[in-house]
């Protein structure tokens, strides 16, 4: 057992219940284990691309817990001009502060990831548009995709019931009470959320929550858990959701 | 006989001046004798001598003797008489009396023409140069005695285009007399358009319109083909005459299986209703359906009460049940290549938990559906075509024995494709399961799933012709295409090849195909086909030869076919003795075309007997034709298998039907106006069966002669100047003058 898991067992013992998975071992990929999941986040040029550093374990450990994902606990960190690139089609881009414009080579890479199945989800860590993160996102993904905009996700959309039947979208600040996305052919491959979900995923090296959601508190703490599990498995299943075998029983539910 | 007649070519005036002349000569010659003579011997003189001008003046007349003899003639008559299956119908409208069949149209033409003790055949063989001829689609020349045994069993009545054959022919006719109920199911059905017929025609007309009773049914549109679980439609035309308040079921049957009925209610004497019936089939293959109406009391044919016809019904997707172990990103770029390709249709089940999964929110919060074990392995796995078990293991889900049903279906005929990972093969407990006999590879019970860079993907010789793994048609492109695919990362370990290994990666089979029973199977051993597709993006190469190996991979295993190595071709609609050609294209295991296999074709008929039919290499590589002919309606099945070098290289199966395109008894009412239209527009005469006896006769004979007398009169002329004894008359005449002038001293 290396020290990583020996603090996180020891944390999870000390803690316990609320989000903390129940059974330690379910929630740990095994030594030599295949793994279908690794979430991939974007480090960029210039603001702050990484402004929840412990954000990922704990949401990997609820996916693992929760579902039959095999993930990778720890994130991997890329550049869009790293040559593994596409060995990650989950990308996560996070941040505080507007960053430098991306290179005409990572655009195209990036333009080449999203049309071709890859999924980016990003999040939006200062939560004020218009400026600082949210203005330098929306920039580069006009370069990305000049023809194609930001649309706000209907409630019924595919990435909100992957998994959880969502009627909130969590964060630790409710900016928006919706999901925005970028549309290219039948997919969406570009997913971006304005309320800090890694903010509220974060845990220090202690177990603790780093930073308090408001104002809903856990509860929207549990919801940004729960839609970051659902854009994962939306990205790995795409729509699957809407297949008709799933309309009617998901619908009979959501009348409930 | 023999007449006079003056035929002398002088006018009659130029006759009578020398008439005039000749007796002013006379007298003149009178008044000289009577100077020399006494009057008795002078008038004697000149009466001989007027005797001789008389003669002249006579022969000045062109007198001549004309002998008239008169010869009858025998005139060609052609008889066409109708033995078309409609004529085997009821002659009578009103059911025959007790026990006895009632006589049909062609027994009564037959009782008409040869009954009594001088039938009418005879006479009309007496009187006329006669042609006895039977038709129906063709004429056939009869001898008379062959009248009592004529049939009525040709297919249709081609009347009108063979009463204008009849009327052209090159033989001398008069006339022509036919003999038919008038029903005209050729090319031309009325005298629209018809051509003006050369000879009179008596149109003799069986069969009794009024009173006709039928229900029959009609105007049949049935599609050829069909989709599965798609509704199609047939439309069908009720007609029914003298049938009216009746009320008559309607039954649409697949096979001997009732799909549906339904009551018409006849409310007119000539009653006409569309009606429209649906089905939705479920299976595939060529199937045998029929609209029927059970016979009436009172019904005067039966055999227009019933129609078959067949539907291949083919699917409008291939239908693919996947079910994947987890969510993962195998089953992502699966999903797209099977959603991006227009003839798949996916249905899929992606375990995102586990039963030691747990959840922090009721089960009503969750879009979790329960998998329908029972719904999905004992009802609806026989409607699709594909099962995909994409890293999956059964053993938290589901009973083994479950498992049993997906066996008999690929057994049956159903695909299966096994997609490795930790949860496949061996790791999913398949070794011990029912897919063991199934699976193309054979499993060790150790489910090892090795994890390492760099497993390339390389092509077997099989897997260098096999359809599946052509990414591109050039088949060093194809390689080479093999070769620049992004590597993978792990494999499942299996013991060894049952079937056909197609890739290999890090020595170790990669991909294997193989058969059980009808169906197929394949069994790619990684979870890592999706590198092919994004790591090849990535790589700024192609997507497309993931996506394109996948869909051939499912039209493979769908028997699609286009991937079939005996392959037969669509054989056309034919008619009972027509020729059928059947054709097949047969190719080798490397899919390319052989004139090397040995074929064997085998036709079943309606009655399922099996015929075997020669079949010889044509002219291009991998064709093959044979030929059959049909002798009766109804759907002919055909088989062809084909083999090389004792090696079976496969079947396939096809049907075609034999019908007739005249639809003789779709309407068996008696067309009598049409003949009385053809009777009328030749001159002739329309004369009902009933009323067919001497008088007739005698109306006809009387109707040619005021056409074309039958008397041929001969005239031989003698004229009477070329005769001796008028020259020996005259020369008598001067001769005994000139004795009375030598007597009398005048000479």
């Amino acid at each position: 057992m290396d020290r990583r898991n020996f603090i996180r067992l020891l944390t999870q013992g000390l803690l316990g219940g609320g989000l903390l998975p129940g059974i330690a071992e379910a929630a740990q990929p095994k030594e030599n284990q295949r793994l279908q999941f690794a979430f991939a986040q974007i480090k960029y040029r210039g603001g702050d691309w990484n402004p929840h550093p412990l954000a990922v374990t704990p949401l990997m450990q609820e996916l693992m817990t929760r579902t039959s994902v095999e993930a990778a606990a720890q994130r991997h960190e890329a550049t869009l001009s790293d040559r593994d690139l596409f060995n990650y089609p989950f990308l996560y881009l996070t941040g505080k502060y507007e960053f430098d414009p991306f290179t005409p080579d990572e655009i195209e890479t990036l333009r080449r990831f999203l049309s071709y199945g890859g999924f980016m989800l990003i999040d939006d860590a200062l939560g004020q548009q218009g400026y600082g993160f949210d203005k330098a996102v929306r920039r580069e993904m006009q370069r990305v995709f000049p023809q194609n905009e930001f649309r706000r996700l209907p409630s019924g959309h595919a990435a909100l019931r992957s998994y959880y039947l969502l009627r909130r979208i969590g964060g630790v600040r409710i900016v928006s009470p919706t999901l925005d996305g970028i549309t290219v052919g039948n997919s969406m491959p570009v997913i971006y959320c304005h309320n800090n979900l890694g903010g509220a995923w974060e845990r220090d090296q202690t177990g603790r929550w780093t930073n308090a959601c408001t104002p809903g508190g856990e509860a929207q703490r549990r919801d940004a858990f729960h839609l970051g599990i659902n854009l994962i498995l939306y990205a790995m299943t795409e729509n699957y959701k809407e297949d008709l075998i799933h309309v009617p029983f998901i619908r009979r539910r959501l009348t409930r | 006989m023999q007449d006079l007649y003056l035929i002398g070519p002088l006018p009659w005036w130029l006759i009578a001046l020398v008439a005039v002349l000749t007796a002013v000569l006379l007298i003149q010659q009178f008044r000289a004798l009577r100077q020399r003579l006494p009057l008795g011997q002078s008038a004697i003189l000149t009466v001989l001598r007027a005797c001789v001008y008389a003669v002249l003046i006579f022969f000045l007349f062109g007198p001549a003797l004309i002998d008239r003899r008169t010869t009858k003639l025998r005139r060609p008559l052609t008889v066409l008489i109708d033995s078309s299956q409609s004529m085997a119908f009821p002659a009578d409208s009103q059911p025959a009396r007790g026990d006895k069949d009632p006589l049909s149209r062609l027994d009564v033409v037959r009782e008409k023409l040869t009954a009594g003790p001088e039938p009418l055949i005879e006479k009309l063989s007496r009187d006329y140069d006669l042609r006895l001829i039977r038709f129906g689609t063709s004429l056939e020349p009869i001898a008379a005695g062959s009248l009592p045994g004529l049939q009525a069993q040709d297919p249709g009545t081609r009347l009108v285009e063979l009463l204008q054959a009849a009327a052209r022919d090159r033989a001398a006719q008069s006339a022509i007399v036919v003999f038919s109920d008038g029903i005209a199911n050729g090319a031309q059905t009325s005298i629209e358009g018809m051509a003006p017929l050369p000879v009179p025609v008596f149109a003799v007309g069986v069969g009794e319109a009024q009173g006709f009773t039928d229900v029959r049914i009609t105007k049949l549109g049935a599609p050829d083909f069909a989709f599965r679980s798609r509704e199609f439609k047939i439309d069908l035309t009720i007609q029914a005459s003298g049938m009216k308040g009746k009320t008559v079921p309607l039954f649409f049957n697949r096979g001997r299986n009732l799909i549906t009925s339904r009551s018409v209610t006849i409310d007119d004497d000539l009653f006409e209703q569309k009606v429209t019936l649906a089905f939705t089939p479920k299976e595939l293959g060529t199937h045998g359906f029929s609209v029927s109406i059970p016979a009436q009391v009172g019904e005067q044919i039966t055999q227009n009460n019933h129609k078959d016809f067949k539907v291949e019904v083919r699917r409008d997707k291939i239908r693919i049940l996947t079910l994947s172990g987890s969510p993962a990103w195998n089953y992502r770029f699966l999903r797209m290549a099977m959603k991006q390709d227009p003839l798949i249709e996916l249905v899929s089940f992606v375990f995102l938990r586990t039963p030691t999964d747990s959840v922090d929110v009721p089960e009503t919060q969750l879009s979790l559906i329960p998998f329908p074990i029972d719904d999905i392995f004992l009802e609806e796995l026989k409607n699709f075509d594909l099962i995909f078990l994409d890293d999956f293991s059964h053993r938290a889900y589901f009973n083994p024995v479950y498992l049993e049903r997906v066996r008999d279906f690929v057994r049956d005929g159903g695909g299966l494709a096994m997609f490795g990972g930790p949860r496949g093969f061996d790791s999913g407990g398949y070794g011990e399961s029912a897919l063991r006999e199934v699976l193309p590879v054979e499993l060790d019970g150790k489910g090892v799933f090795e994890m390492r860079d760099g497993l390339q993907a390389a092509l077997t010789p099989a897997g260098k012709a096999h359809p599946i793994t052509r990414l591109v048609p050039d088949p060093k492109a194809n390689e080479e295409a093999w070769r620049k695919l992004p590597a993978l990362t792990g494999m499942n370990q299996v013991r060894r090849v049952r079937g056909e290994t197609l890739l290999t990666a890090g020595g170790a089979p990669l991909l294997a195909i193989g058969r059980h029973g009808k169906g197929r199977t394949l069994a790619l051993m990684t979870d890592d086909a999706w590198r092919w597709n994004f790591i090849a993006v990535g790589n700024k190469q192609t997507p497309q030869h993931h996506l394109k190996l996948m869909r051939q991979a499912v039209r493979w295993l769908a028997q699609e076919p286009s991937f079939e190595q005996v392959q037969l071709q669509p054989i056309a609609l034919s008619q009972p003795g027509e020729k059928v050609a059947i054709k097949l294209r047969v190719l080798k295991d490397d899919f390319t075309p052989t004139r090397e296999a040995s074929v064997q074709l085998r036709v079943f008929t309606p009655e399922g007997e099996p015929i075997l039919v020669a079949a010889a290499a044509g002219t291009e590589e991998g064709e093959y034709a044979g030929e059959f002919t049909p002798t009766r309606e109804g759907t002919y099945r055909v088989e062809a298998e084909a083999s090389l070098s004792g090696k079976s290289l496969g079947k396939d199966r096809s049907s075609f039907t034999a019908a007739y395109f005249f639809g003789e008894a779709d309407d068996g009412r008696p067309r009598l106006d049409l003949l009385k239209q053809i009777a009328e527009s030749s001159k002739g005469e329309y004369i009902a069966i009933e009323d067919w006896n001497d008088k007739a006769l005698e109306r006809i004979a009387a109707r040619l002669d005021s056409i074309a007398p039958s008397e041929i009169v001969e005239q031989r002329q003698t004229r009477l100047w070329s005769n001796l004894w008028p020259f020996a008359i005259m020369l008598a005449l001067l001769s005994i003058e000139w004795w009375m002038r030598r007597k009398w001293g005048l000479i």
